[in-house]
């Protein structure tokens, strides 16, 4: 990656945060609704503290998955045509493009895992055990969505009308991140090995941004 | 505008398809008659003579789409996309056929139609993916943007297959574990059975080609007939309008 690159990266990065910062649709809409959805299980399913002591992990994934898409996911519905017409008319590398949407999505999405984490360990009374483990494991997933929610965005990139479509696109996607973080945690809950899953969280990752970046400038010329 | 008709005069490299596959299955359907019925399982073991199959071609669709995706993000040759497209087409189908007969097969065999085993759920998963891919083909009639779009999802979408096929490995699953490609060999004792499968196998390939060879063929027409509509001679806007004859006027 060139300084100029670097630059693009960190400018585009910057942008989408600040965005945040003034919109809060995170922060204000998305955090509150994850932690509904937490709330609600035990209403739904019934107040058994052994049932949901065991369910919580997956609870807590499954939430991050699926709000986390609507996260991931904001760019396609809030950055416009015309929007995307004049970062191409700057100059804007595709492939910096992806990067800076993916790095302020992950950065996001991280703060969306933190905050659901601690409500969810409150909550369903789980032991806040291996920190260490979930300092690697919450940044991985992060990554990893944003850079599907990024890539789905691309792919669709029609403006409001196919935001709906992006979503079902990145769901079944992300199920591998899903799967690799579930067994990840049952494993640290249990203590089983759970190397192989962080392992393949990495290896999820890193073909992401392979994909992602090799495919950046066809995606863009598409529009 | 040219004139030439969209579909040409009917070739014997284009009319192989339906006979090799009605011939293929008619040979498939003998084997799966004549093998024998289970000692446990009896005659619902002959569902295995499609189910397998259906699920092979899954596999080799979704890797052909993969191989389309890429030849086109490299040659920007439609062809390619077609390829891919078709391929996914005729794997969707295949893949929802897996699923619907390993359904009939389990009611009788695990006493409920779906279970939450990790080879059925993500087969099911891998589903949705490929009808994402489909719902993607169809937003946008630009034929060069829905083949880049598509291509990279075609190219994304591949990492479901590992990981449904390892699923029976890497967890304890109610599905058995591959029956025929192990590294000890064949898991199937009786060989009129194993024979059976294998010409199923090679008899649903057939047929996998002949659908996508003819739906290859089809996109293709479709997009002549697009290009020949766009560039069609249509009347002009204000074409029946004349001027108005005002007489004496010079």
């Amino acid at each position: 990656m060139t300084a100029s690159m670097w630059s693009q990266t960190r400018a585009v990065t910057e942008r989408d945060l600040l965005r945040e910062r003034r919109r809060g649709e995170v922060f204000w809409i998305t955090i509150p609704f994850g932690a509904i959805a937490l709330v609600m299980f035990p209403l739904a399913i019934g107040i058994d503290a052994v049932l949901l002591e065991r369910i919580g992990p997956g609870v807590f994934w499954v939430i991050v998955m699926l709000f986390g898409i609507l996260v991931s996911v904001r760019q396609a519905a809030t950055e416009t045509t015309a929007q995307r017409d004049a970062l191409n008319l700057l100059g804007l590398e595709p492939a910096a493009g992806f990067a800076g949407r993916s790095l302020a999505a992950a950065i996001l999405l991280l703060i969306f895992e933190i905050v659901l984490g601690v409500i969810v360990i409150v909550l369903y009374d789980l032991p806040a055990t291996g920190l260490g483990w979930l300092i690697v494991m919450f940044p991985l997933v992060a990554i990893g969505l944003a850079m599907l929610g990024s890539i789905a965005s691309g792919v669709v990139a029609t403006g409001h009308s196919g935001a709906g479509l992006v979503p079902f696109l990145v769901a079944p996607l992300s199920v591998p991140l899903l799967l690799s973080a579930t067994q990840a945690l049952e494993g640290l809950r249990l203590g089983r090995p759970m190397l192989s899953w962080i392992v393949l969280m990495v290896i999820i990752v890193l073909v992401l941004a392979v994909l992602g970046t090799l495919t950046a400038r066809p995606l863009q010329e598409s529009r | 505008m040219s004139s030439a008709p969209i579909v040409s005069a009917n070739t014997s490299a284009k009319r192989w398809p339906w006979p090799a596959a009605g011939t293929a299955i008619l040979i498939a359907f003998f084997f799966a008659m004549v093998s024998p019925s289970d000692a446990v399982q009896g005659n619902l073991v002959r569902i295995m003579y499609v189910h397998v199959p259906a699920a092979w071609l899954a596999y080799l669709a979704f890797s052909v789409t993969l191989f389309g995706s890429i030849g086109y993000l490299v040659s920007k040759r439609l062809t390619w996309d077609r390829l891919a497209a078709s391929s996914a087409e005729v794997g969707v189908y295949f893949t929802g056929l897996t699923l619907a007969l390993g359904m009939i097969w389990g009611k009788p065999t695990w006493g409920v139609w779906w279970t939450w085993d990790a080879r059925l759920t993500l087969t099911a998963i891998m589903f949705f993916v490929y009808l994402g891919y489909l719902a993607v083909r169809r937003m946008t009639s630009d034929p060069v943007a829905r083949a880049t779009r598509s291509a990279v999802l075609g190219i994304v979408g591949v990492v479901q297959l590992p990981l449904v096929h390892f699923s029976v490995v890497w967890w304890r699953t109610l599905h058995q574990p591959p029956s025929i490609v192990r590294p000890d060999g064949p898991q199937i004792d009786d060989p009129l059975m194993l024979a059976a499968l294998l010409v199923s196998v090679v008899a649903f390939t057939v047929v996998y080609a002949a659908l996508v060879s003819k739906r290859v063929e089809l996109a293709r027409l479709d997009e002549a007939v697009a290009d020949r509509e766009r560039t069609a001679d249509v009347p002009v806007a204000g074409e029946a309008v004349t001027a108005p004859n005002l007489g004496g006027a010079s």
